[in-house]
Parts: C-alpha cells; sequence; structure tokens
C-alpha cells in the first residue's frame, strides 16, 4: 500500500509534466493539423535556460539569491526561452508552409528538432547535467502522511502544473483570445472571414504551448535531474502520445492523457518487469487506437459530401 | 400508399431500373429524407427539385452509398443494394455527380476519366508492374476509351487539354468531366446534382442538350437534380418536387410547376403563384 | 453566342505555348525525358571513377536509400498513406534474410530462395497489419504505424531471452541488442558476392527494375486508382474503384520494397542491428522522398542520391569546406536580387573582416590565436581554445542575425544583416563547425531540410499539388 501510494506520487508528478508537454502537441494540431515534432527539443531548451540560470546565480549548493527565489525565476526563463523559441520557430519553419501539402511541414518540424538537438549539442556538450535539487532543498522537507512521504519539490512541481492547467483551461474558456483560439481550430477559413486575425491566434497557441512546454522542461530538471540535448526525444514521444491518447486537438484529453501516461509508467515501473514493459504499452496502444482512434476526448469527423 | 404515377408513365412501374421504398434518413433529431418512394423507369429522364435543404442531395447520397439509410429499401433493377460498399453500387451501374465538384484536382483530365474505368479492367497489379501485353493493351484501351468519353464534350476537353491537370480546368469545365468520369464507369444510371450550377446561359443551354444526348444517344436513365427551371423544363420527363424531405408533387413539368404546394414550398405561404 | 463545343482557349493553345528554349533548354528537355538511361548511364561509370571501397559503400547506401524511396512513394506520395512504421518492414527484411542464411538457427537456404520467401512473407505481413489503412486517415494511421515500428524495434531488442515451452534454456531469436553477426553473403546462380561492388551491380539492377515496374504500376489502373484515392478516397469509391483493397495492396507493396532491400542490406552489412532500423532512418528516407518531391519517381531518386551521398563530403574538412563554400556562393548568386546588390555586399563583407580583425585583435589580443596562417586567415579571426565560449555565443548570435535577414523587409537593413551573417557564420564555421564534422552534418541536415521545405514544399522534382482541406 505504501509502495502503491509512493508510485501514485510519482505518476501524478511524471503525469503533470506529460500533460504539459501533451498541451503543446494538442493545441497546435488543433489549430494547424500539425504535428509540431520540434516540440521536445523545445522542452530541452526550457530545461537548459533553468539550467543557465541556475548557474548564473552560483549553482544548486551555494546559491546567492534565497531558494523560492531561485527556482520562481528558473521557472520563468525556461518559460520565456521556450515561448520565444517557439514562436521563433513558427515564424520561420512552418508560417511559409501553411498552404503547402499536408507533409511539408511535417518535414520541416523534423529539420527543426535535428537542429536543436545538435545546436544543444554543438554549444553546450554531450554532459547531462543535473540541476542538483537535493542540494538545493533538503529532500526531507516535505509532507509526512503515515508512511508516505511527499518531498516539498514534488509538491511545487504538481500544484504548479495544476495551476499552469486551470489558467490554460481559463484562458481558452473565458477570454477573447480563448474563443478566437476555438473559432480558428474549428474552421480556419471562417474564423479570418469573421475578422479574427489568424496569424496572431497561431501564434499565440505557439507560445501559449511552449511556455507550457518550457515549464514542464524546468520540472522534470527540478525533479528528475537530468537535463541533456537529447532529452527532448524521449519526452516528446510520451506527450505526443498522450495527447494521442487523450484525442489530439483535445485539450482536457491531453490533460486526461499525460496523467494516464505518467500513471501507466510509474506503475509498470513499478509492478512489470522491465524487459517487455515497453511492448506491452506499445501493444496496448495499438488496441486502443484501433478502438478509439480519436482518443478519450476526439470526436469523429463527418463525411463531407 | 404507393407512388402516385401519371397514367402515361404506368408502364414504368414493370421495368424500373431504380426504385426507392419509403427511404427514410435522419441526422440527429432532424427526419431529412421522409418515407420517399421513387421509381425511375428504363430510359427516363426523372428531375428532383425542391428548395435548399430539402433532402435532395442526401437522396443522392443514400443511393450511392455515402450514408445508409435508416429505412426503406433502394432497388436496382429490383434487387437491393442497401449496405452494399460504394464501389460496388458504382459497379453494378450507378454513377454520380457531385454538387460540390470533387474531381481529381491533381490528376490531368484523361487520367481523371481512366480513373473512372477501373471496373472495366482485368489486369492485375502483378502483370502490371511486369508490364504484359495485355497490361500495356489495357492501359492503351483505357486511354483511347478515356479520349472518346471526353469527345462527348466537342473540343472543350480534349487535345491538349487531356494532359492539364483538372485543377486547371473552369468550373463549367470541371462539371463537364465529372459527367465524363461518371459514364466512364459503364454505369446506366446517372446522378447528377445540379449539373447547371454556376453555368452561364449559353452553357445552361448546352448541358440541357447534352442531358438530352446522355439518354437519347447513349441510352442513359437519368436522375438530376436541378435548381435551373428551364433546364427542368427542356430534359424531364417527369418532375418529383421534395419539401423538407417528403414529396410534394409529382408528374409533368407543367404540373409540378403550378401544384400550389410546390409554390408553396419556393415562395412560402401566401406567396403568389408566377408561372 | 459562341457555338457549342469550340474553345477560343484550345484554337490559339498551340501559339501560347511556352518552350525551352536554347541549348540548356534543350538539355533539360532532353533529360527530363531520358533520366532514366541517364542515371543508369552515371551509376554504371560511378564505381570505375570513384575508386576505392568506401566511395563505392557510399553508392551501396545511396541505392538502398533510393529503393526505399520509391517503394515509400508508392505509399505515401501516390496513395497519400502516411505509414510511419515503414522501416520496420526493412528490418523485417534484413532480420528475414539473416534467420534463413546465418548460423542463427543454423539455416543457410540458397539467396534467391530467401529473398522469395522473405519478400511473400513480409507482403503478406503487410497485408494483415495494412488493414487499418481501411478506416483509419490521414495521421491517425501516422500515429499508428508509428507504433508498430516502436514494436519492431522492442521486439528486436527483447527476443533474445526467450523460454520456450520444450526447449532448454533461453532461446535468442532476435540476437537482442547485438544482433545477428556473421549473416551468409548473398550467392546468385552460383555467383557469389564477395565485393561491396557487387552488391553495388546487383542494388543498380534491382533499382532500375523497380522504376521501370512502378512505372508501369503508374500507368495501370491500380496505379491511377491509388492517385484517385489520395485526391478524394470518396470519389474514388463512387468511380468503382475498390478503396480499401487498393489501400492495403499499396501498403503491402511499399512493405515488400523496403523488405527486399532489406535483404540486401543484411547482406551487404553482414549482419544485422536492432539500431539500424530506427526513427532516425524513417526521417532519412521521408527526407529524401519529401526533398525529391513525393509523386515522382525520379524525384525520389533524386533525393536518395542528394541525402545519401551529399553528407559524405562532409566527412574530411577539406570536402566540408568546399561544399560549404560552394553553397554560400550558390545561395548568394540564386538569392540576392538584383545581382547588383553583391557588388555592395561583397566588399562590404571583406572590410567588415578586417576591420573587426584588426579591432579584436587590438582590444583583446589574448581572445585570438596567436599563429596565423595564410588564405583565409588573414581576414578571419581565429579564436584561440580558451575562447570557447565566445564561439557558442556567436554561434547563437549567428542564427539569431540569420532569421532577422530574412525577416527584414528594408533593403539597406538586409544587406547589413547579410554581410553581419555571412561574417558570423563563416567565422564559427572556420572556428568550431569544420572541427565537429558529425554535429554539422546533422545540424545542416536539420537546416537544410527546414530550408528546402519553406523554399520548395512541393521538392525539387515534384509538382505543386493543389489541395483542398
Ligand atoms: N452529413 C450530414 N450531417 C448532418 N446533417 C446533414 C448532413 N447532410 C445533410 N444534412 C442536412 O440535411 C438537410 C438536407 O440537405 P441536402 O440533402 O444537402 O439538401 P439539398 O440538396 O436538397 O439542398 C439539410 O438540412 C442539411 O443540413
Ligand atoms: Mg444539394
Amino acid at each position: 500500500m505504501e509502495f502503491f501510494l509512493q508510485q501514485l506520487v510519482n505518476g501524478l508528478t511524471l503525469g503533470g509534466v506529460y500533460a504539459l508537454i501533451a498541451l503543446g502537441y494538442s493545441m497546435v494540431y488543433g489549430i494547424l493539423k500539425l504535428l509540431n515534432f520540434a516540440h521536445g527539443d523545445v522542452y530541452m531548451v526550457g530545461a537548459f535556460a533553468g539550467y543557465g540560470v541556475l548557474v548564473a546565480f552560483g549553482g544548486p549548493a551555494d546559491p546567492r539569491i534565497p531558494v523560492v527565489t531561485l527556482i520562481v525565476l528558473m521557472f520563468l526563463a525556461g518559460m520565456l526561452a521556450s515561448g520565444i523559441l517557439g514562436v521563433v520557430i513558427e515564424r520561420f519553419a512552418y508560417r511559409p508552409l501553411r498552404n503547402a501539402p499536408r507533409i511539408a511541414p511535417l518535414i520541416s518540424a523534423v529539420g527543426v528538432s535535428f537542429f536543436l538537438q545538435n545546436a544543444a549539442l554543438l554549444v553546450l556538450g554531450a554532459r547531462f547535467r543535473s540541476y542538483g535539487t537535493a542540494r538545493m532543498v533538503d529532500p526531507a522537507t516535505g509532507l509526512q502522511w503515515g508512511p508516505l512521504r511527499i518531498s516539498i519539490i514534488r509538491i511545487v512541481v504538481i500544484l504548479s502544473a495544476v495551476a499552469l492547467m486551470v489558467v490554460l483551461h481559463l484562458l481558452v474558456q473565458r477570454t477573447k483570445l480563448g474563443k478566437a483560439m476555438r473559432a480558428t481550430a474549428f474552421d480556419r477559413e471562417a474564423a479570418a472571414m469573421m475578422g479574427i486575425d489568424v496569424d496572431r491566434v497561431i501564434v499565440a497557441t505557439f507560445l501559449i504551448g511552449s511556455v507550457l512546454a518550457g515549464a514542464a522542461g524546468v520540472m522534470v530538471g527540478l525533479v528528475f535531474s537530468r537535463v541533456y540535448h537529447f532529452m527532448g526525444f524521449v519526452a516528446g514521444l510520451k506527450g505526443f502520445t498522450a495527447a494521442v491518447i487523450g484525442g489530439i486537438g483535445s485539450i482536457p484529453g491531453a490533460m486526461m492523457g499525460g496523467l494516464l501516461i505518467g500513471l501507466a509508467e510509474a506503475f509498470s515501473a513499478g509492478y512489470i518487469s522491465s524487459t517487455f514493459q515497453n511492448l506491452i504499452v506499445f501493444g496496448l496502444l495499438i488496441v486502443f487506437l484501433l478502438a478509439r482512434p480519436r482518443g478519450l476526448f476526439g470526436v469523429p469527423e463527418p463525411v463531407k459530401v | 400508399m404507393g407512388s402516385w404515377v401519371a397514367p402515361e408513365w404506368r408502364w414504368c412501374e414493370t421495368m424500373a431500373v431504380l426504385e426507392l421504398r419509403g427511404l427514410t434518413k435522419r441526422f440527429g433529431g432532424l427526419l431529412v429524407v421522409d418515407g420517399l418512394d421513387l421509381s425511375v423507369a428504363e430510359g427516363e429522364i426523372v428531375s428532383l427539385i425542391g428548395p435548399n435543404g430539402a433532402g435532395k442531395t442526401t437522396v443522392f447520397n443514400l443511393i450511392s452509398g455515402v450514408f445508409t439509410p435508416d429505412g426503406g429499401d433502394i432497388l436496382l433493377d429490383g434487387r437491393s443494394i442497401v449496405g452494399l460498399p460504394r464501389h460496388e453500387i458504382a459497379r453494378r451501374g450507378v454513377a454520380r455527380t457531385f454538387q460540390t465538384l470533387r474531381v481529381f484536382l491533381n490528376m490531368t483530365v484523361a487520367e481523371n476519366v481512366i480513373a473512372a474505368e477501373y471496373a472495366s479492367g482485368t489486369v492485375g497489379a502483378v502483370r502490371s508492374f511486369l508490364g504484359t501485353p495485355a497490361a500495356r493493351a489495357e492501359a492503351e484501351r483505357m486511354r483511347a476509351e478515356a479520349e472518346r468519353r471526353l469527345a462527348f464534350f466537342g473540343e472543350r476537353l480534349v487535345g491538349y487539354r487531356l494532359e492539364q491537370p483538372a485543377y486547371s480546368l473552369s468550373y463549367a469545365n470541371r462539371r463537364r468531366l465529372e459527367i465524363a468520369r461518371a459514364m466512364a464507369t459503364g454505369a446506366r444510371l446517372l446522378l447528377l446534382d445540379e449539373p447547371a450550377a454556376g453555368m452561364n446561359p449559353a452553357e445552361t443551354q448546352e448541358i440541357t442538350r447534352l442531358i438530352g444526348q446522355l439518354r437519347d444517344e447513349a441510352g442513359y436513365t437519368i436522375l438530376v437534380i436541378e435548381h435551373d427551371m428551364h433546364v427542368v423544363e427542356g430534359i424531364s420527363d417527369r418532375v418529383v418536387a421534395l419539401d423538407h424531405g417528403v414529396k410534394i408533387a409529382e408528374g409533368s413539368f407543367d404540373d409540378v410547376a403550378t401544384d400550389p404546394a410546390v409554390v408553396e414550398a419556393y415562395l412560402g405561404k401566401g406567396g403568389a403563384a408566377t408561372k | 453566342m459562341p457555338e457549342i463545343g469550340t474553345d477560343r482557349w484550345v484554337a490559339e493553345f498551340e501559339s501560347r505555348r511556352v518552350r525551352r528554349e536554347g541549348p540548356w533548354g534543350r538539355l533539360i528537355e532532353w533529360s527530363s525525358r531520358r533520366w532514366l538511361w541517364l542515371f543508369a548511364g552515371a551509376a554504371i561509370v560511378y564505381p570505375f571513377v570513384i575508386g576505392g571501397d568506401f566511395g563505392i559503400r557510399v553508392g551501396v547506401n545511396a541505392l538502398l536509400l533510393a529503393m526505399l524511396a520509391i517503394g515509400l512513394n508508392v505509399v505515401v506520395g501516390y496513395t497519400g498513406l502516411l505509414d510511419l512504421g515503414y522501416v520496420a518492414y526493412y528490418g523485417l527484411g534484413a532480420y528475414g534474410y539473416a534467420f534463413l542464411a546465418s548460423d542463427q538457427f543454423g539455416i543457410h537456404l540458397p539467396t534467391p530462395v530467401v529473398v522469395a520467401v522473405v519478400a511473400l512473407v513480409v507482403f503478406g505481413v503487410g497485408l494483415v497489419l495494412g488493414q487499418p489503412a481501411r478506416r483509419l486517415v490521414g495521421d491517425y494511421l501516422a500515429i499508428l504505424t508509428l507504433f508498430f515500428l516502436q514494436v519492431f524495434v522492442e521486439l528486436a531488442l527483447n527476443l533474445d531471452r526467450l523460454d520456450l515451452p520444450f526447449v532448454d534454456g533461453p532461446v535468442s531469436i532476435t540476437g537482442g541488442p547485438n544482433g545477428i553477426a556473421g549473416v551468409d553473403p548473398m550467392e546468385i546462380l552460383g555467383f557469389r558476392f564477395g565485393q561491396v561492388r557487387d552488391y553495388y551491380f546487383l542494388l543498380l539492377v534491382l533499382v532500375i527494375l523497380l522504376i521501370v515496374g512502378v512505372t508501369n504500376l503508374a500507368r495501370s489502373r491500380t496505379g491511377v486508382g491509388w492517385r484517385a484515392i489520395r485526391e478524394d478516397t470518396l470519389a474514388a469509391e463512387h468511380m468503382t474503384i475498390p478503396s480499401g483493397r487498393l489501400k492495403v495492396l499499396a501498403y503491402a507493396f511499399g512493405a515488400t520494397v523496403a523488405a527486399v532491400s532489406g535483404t540486401v542490406f543484411a547482406a551487404v552489412q553482414l549482419g544485422v542491428f536492432p539500431q539500424n532500423f530506427t526513427v532516425a532512418l524513417l526521417i532519412v528516407v521521408y527526407a529524401a522522398l519529401v526533398l525529391g518531391g513525393e509523386g515522382s519517381i525520379p524525384g525520389a531518386l533524386v533525393g536518395a542520391l542528394i541525402i545519401a551521398m551529399v553528407p559524405e563530403l562532409l566527412r574530411t574538412p577539406a570536402g566540408a569546406r568546399l561544399l560549404f563554400y560552394g553553397g554560400l556562393l550558390v545561395a548568394g548568386l540564386t538569392l540576392v536580387r538584383p545581382r547588383r546588390r553583391l557588388a555592395v555586399i561583397v566588399p562590404g563583407l571583406l572590410l567588415f573582416g578586417l576591420a573587426v580583425r584588426a579591432l579584436v585583435a587590438g582590444i583583446w589580443p589574448g581572445l585570438v590565436a596567436a599563429e596565423t596562417a595564410g588564405g583565409v586567415d588573414r581576414w578571419l579571426l581565429r579564436f584561440s581554445a580558451s575562447a570557447d565560449v565566445v564561439v557558442s555565443v556567436l554561434f547563437v548570435v549567428t542564427i539569431a542575425v540569420a532569421l532577422a535577414a530574412v525577416a527584414v523587409r528594408r533593403r539597406r537593413v538586409r544587406d547589413a544583416l547579410l554581410i553581419l551573417g555571412v561574417y558570423l557564420l563563416v567565422l564559427v564555421w572556420e572556428n568550431r563547425l569544420v572541427e565537429e564534422p558529425s554535429i554539422t552534418r546533422q545540424l545542416l541536415f536539420g537546416a537544410l531540410l527546414v530550408v528546402l521545405m519553406v523554399a520548395r514544399p512541393h521538392g525539387l522534382l515534384g509538382r505543386p499539388r493543389v489541395e483542398v482541406v
């Protein structure tokens, strides 16, 4: 039971991170019908930006400013860097391809992904970096609940992931921008004819999605402590899978999908032999997709005649 | 209640190519086609008219297998075609055009028609890959057939146009190409969805004549949806008026056009009859 | 009123037609009709011109990639099925060859039998795994097939310690991460393939046969049906085309082509390893196809040759420099319009370089490496090893400047940014990129994909498509 609860907490933490990544995939897909394969690398850059701030202020062991301020700054830096990067990518790699054959932006996205990974490799080297969170915050502090212990940093991560998702939800449902985003996702041309500045909506979508990915990058750095140039690939794949399970294009779907993948990963790591773990996961995904190609929350497209 | 048939058309009942019996279709809570009975005889041209949203295109979609009906039956030569795959329905002799044009835009004009000759071929993929004499002969035959079909429209779609991508065609020419494509499937029953939409008066006259020729010279049976009353008047052996999925009138053009129910459907209650 | 059936456009067409004129134009017309002969001729001569084994090995890789791209073209370019599991069939073919012609199970069947069996089995597998293509469309099929590929890789990695009933001890089927080494070379009609060159010519024959076959198919009702399905599946069905069956056929056809090339790959490499068949290869195949122009067979061929051969030039600094400066020159000549702007940009660039050099050497002498040779070093800064960070920062700045140069409209600003950007590019290139060939290759590959897609979304030889979404 204790083990179970511990895995549950693990799963929730991971799930929050995956959900944040999945949101970026899903939002972009919803609006542009583009599988943005460079999204994982945007997340990687966010993680590095957080690391950069950490180093700039003296490193984890002996920071020059209070730890709380430092962590806030790291989040801000990660989100800012990823946000800018996302917007730049959209402007230069995707926007010129708006009306191109569907596969062209896909290849462009792959190109961006290659470029970012190798640029990071060139600039920062192949070394694994660690935020060294344990030296920054005493791992013993946190909630103690019978045998269950949740470190403060995990609480911070889970809470901020939830907070970001709530903000996103409010933004999409309550604001004018959110309305414009939903309209654009539904029918881009009609939205444009209704006077919505589609370009701005798309930029905003990339910005929001990338900011969330940047936050996820810093969170992973804080909790799982490994930052390197290739980290975006695996996380991207998982975030993407989460988006698909939830129903790609659907925002609540991405949140649910992320949570499911995180929980599934935590529990299968805890309970199933590792040899066939991935195989089982992919097998289940295939069965799921065959049964529900549009995911949990996706709606089938009507036949157009 | 059987369908009402004008005396001079009574002979149709025995040799109907197409027969709809109580055809019904719902979308969500909306009853779009409501117990429609209709029969089309060999060599007949029947026009389906009615205001926008009456369910005309949906009837075509049901016949050609885009949707399966919620009730009723569709008989082709007396055999039900409900539930058959679309290509099988086409293979049995029902071909259609689309109100919103759906030519294969990135294929050439000739290829558009060749594509529709698929069912007439016998050579499989292996022999095609190997380029056997039979495969070559079949490709040539299909090509010649396509040119023959396109020549039906005079010079508009032949010559250099054969090799032009279909997206370069004008609206009217795309409509013609769709008809050529439908003919190439080897069908006997053509479903034409607003063939004169978007055409200028000269072109409309031409298409009216062509539809007549399709029946007189090529022997097609034709069910046509059309809004232009001049076209309807010019080609129809019989007119069926639809409103809210229900048949409100059937008979000769003059009878239907002056039918109070039809006038009301088009002009609303209290509208003046103009014809 | 014009007479029915006549068309002024048609009548006047011949006089409006644009013809390629002059010797250059005639050459293009000729080569676009005779491209297969041109390719065959060049490919036959290639091994003798290039000499050494390495060059021929590059040729083998290029031909393998060409086969893969042409096979994929049928699936993606014709039928419009986004198959992201494609390279799994390449792997299946390779492993199939290894199972039937190595010591792994002690089976050593004759090569033609092996290839035939593998082709048939994989075709069958393709027919089964292609079934979802009947229902799933577009990206959903892409996602599903991507998972197929992941399953294949997982199986290849993990089927090495299997406990089977009636067998003692764990059984290794795929050899796990170590793969299967010691695969038999091919032997056809008593001819034993000893050298890479033998495989090169075998592949050349296969590629040409494949091109002829696919060209035949493209003209047949099957090929025309495939393309109609991609254009508009519903309309195609109304035109008697059995879309489900044809989709599955295209999928299985692609799988078979990939599998056959996989058998050759296994034999030429004398082994199979799971890391040969991952998403990385998938990207390369797609890049080749899209770069050349999906839907076009010569496009797939040209794309594969470029993707496989150009990066090899980057292996040596000399080749890399040739490519880099050649690329700069070509870019300058084609992109800068009107050309007389080059009269401002080139001298500006030279002066700028000299000025920067003098300035930096004067202010921070420590930053600059002491020894300078001739040539470009008289103009360019050469950083000392301790200034690594500076170069890294400059790299990022270079990207920013390059992007800004693309975005800015004002002519003057743009020229200034261009000078700065090119200077920085050369600086970073000489100081870092040339020394890291493997990273540079990937970096350039990524950048190339983006630039080419933006410049020519339909690929080098593809036709622009009209798509209604
Ligand atoms: N696929 C569909 N889903 C839901 N409603 C539909 C669909 N197709 C048609 N309808 C509805 O059915 C009604 C009849 O449409 P249609 O047959 O196209 O009319 P017509 O061709 O007579 O103008 C319309 O109200 C239309 O909105
Ligand atoms: Mg209609």
